[in-house]
């Protein structure tokens, strides 16, 4: 047994503390580190996860020690819950100007994307139809998504971009959009959405997931086998590809072809 | 039309799915918690792969759908990937604080040697038999290759492991059979059923600390094909 573990179920909570922090000082860090680079933002976050880490006499550690059976190693959901805070403590600070600063280097229409997806969390639709209503009366949804598909690439890449993508908006679903967002085009994109929902929900949970993190997260294929327990990253590929070859199947019979896509 | 590449991986090199993935990018979503949402060690054991398949098949349909859970799922997997990440994950501070010692000591031990004996033949060659293979991590026994029957799974004890746990996958990557032991060598139950001529994988992990698992290299079998008569 672990020496802070033995500590902390003696109700030595300072000296658990201390050993803990000895112990998994570096992890913590280097988590943060995953999503934030700023020295500044480390620095705050680290002291914000330790405040909750050690809040209530170490609540969270007692919490996971006295659990009877560990489904995770706890370095892993040591990681999980630093992700959460670092994620929460973006969330919550004012975050504005600092994030601004990501912006500053892209072209102008992908900054004004940034601002109003990133920073205003408005959803995609609604960031169409105000840069749409506004400064760029010409821009088809077509040409939107594709500056929304470059603002999120410039936005993740890179450590800094880690927390961002994490920081990525909620939005309404599909089903609550208006009937008429913004013109024929973004209609045809929901509508297109709807369908897409339908056929991917024709999969089973599992195919869905790989699909979702392969092609869409766009973890790495070994990663998404580990995470799923597949045996290797061939298993993702032939998966995912069959399984996308079911989606457009059955787009193809709700009669959407590759070229209205 | 689909085509293999060399490494048999499935090929449709005229079937691109950019399309389709840009429009499922775009899909709006919703990032609201419900009561069905993960917790956190459930998340982390998705994330890192370690989440019992029976588990696995009941959280399956909500992590499907769930973006919130999702993202969290993938956003830690990814983190655990980051090699910045994945060093802290594999070298304890204990390990480190040993490392401090060991290094020092070991380096003194070689000057001694060198010291001690400066007229020692060291000729390279082969000195008696080959050390014995590492015990860190498990080394599936049986089945290898082509077996007539698989009544159980044998494996190589691993120093300090207090528990051992195995999953057997079939061709397509899912889990045929995934259990825990505390010995070296579990029963297949007769409710799991091996396809004789079809290629299976497996694997072991041992535990040997509080946050330690150590894994074996994949390892194929597959059960021979009755005669025909």
């Amino acid at each position: 047994m672990d020496d802070w573990v033995a500590e902390l179920q003696r109700d030595r909570f300072d000296a658990a503390w201390d050993l803990f922090l000895d112990r998994y000082r570096r992890l913590i860090f280097a988590a943060i580190r995953h999503y934030a680079q700023d020295y500044d933002d480390v620095m705050d976050v680290f002291a914000r996860a330790c405040e909750a880490l050690r809040a209530d006499d170490l609540r969270r550690l007692r919490s996971w020690v006295e659990q009877p059976e560990h489904r995770a190693r706890f370095s892993t959901w040591l990681v999980t819950v630093v992700r959460h805070l670092t994620v929460d403590w973006f969330r919550h600070r004012d975050g504005r100007r600092r994030l601004s600063v990501v912006a500053e280097g892209l072209p102008p229409l992908r900054r004004r994307i940034f601002e109003l997806v990133f920073l205003d969390r408005r959803s995609h639709i609604e960031a169409y139809e105000l840069i749409h209503a506004g400064e760029a009366p010409t821009l088809t949804f077509r040409e939107f998504l594709s500056e929304l598909r470059a603002t999120y690439h410039a936005v993740s890449t890179g450590r800094r971009g880690q927390v961002l993508r994490d920081l990525a908006p909620a939005s309404e679903a599909v089903e609550d959009l208006p009937a008429d967002p913004a013109g024929p085009s973004a209609t045809g994109v929901a509508e297109q959405s709807r369908l897409l929902e339908r056929a991917l929900a024709m999969l089973t949970p599992d195919d869905r997931l790989i699909v979702e993190l392969y092609v869409l997260e766009e973890l790495p294929a070994e990663t998404v086998a580990k995470v799923l327990g597949l045996a290797n990253a061939k298993a993702v590929y032939n998966r995912s590809y069959r399984a996308l070859s079911l989606v457009r199947e059955q787009l193809e019979r709700a009669g959407v072809r590759r070229e209205d896509l | 039309m689909s085509s293999r590449d060399p490494e048999d991986r499935l090929m449709m090199p005229d079937e691109p799915f950019e399309e389709l993935k840009r429009v499922l990018d775009t899909r709006v979503r919703s990032e609201a918690p419900t009561p069905d949402c993960l917790q956190d060690d459930v998340i982390a054991a998705f994330a890192e792969g370690s989440l019992a398949p029976d588990l696995r098949a009941t959280v399956l349909p909500h992590i499907a759908t769930c973006v919130r859970c999702r993202g969290a799922v993938a956003s830690v997997a990814r983190a655990l990937a980051d090699p910045a990440v994945a060093r802290e994950l594999v070298v304890s501070p204990t390990d480190r604080r040993w490392y401090r010692i060991a290094v020092p000591l070991a380096a003194a031990a070689v000057l001694l040697l060198l010291l001690a004996s400066p007229g020692a033949d060291r000729s390279p060659g082969h000195r008696g038999p080959p050390p014995p293979p590492s015990s860190t991590t498990p080394v599936p026994r049986s089945p290898l290759g082509l077996v007539a029957a698989v009544r159980d799974l044998r494996w190589s004890p691993v120093a300090g492991a207090d528990r051992y746990r195995v999953t057997v996958f079939d061709a397509t990557g899912g889990v045929v059979y995934a259990a825990e032991a505390p010995d070296t060598v579990i029963a297949l139950p007769d409710s799991v059923t091996l396809v004789p001529g079809t290629a299976y994988l497996w694997k072991v992990d041992a535990r040997t600390g509080f946050d330690r698992w150590a894994t074996s290299e994949l390892t194929e079998f597959r059960v021979a094909e009755p005669r025909r008569r």
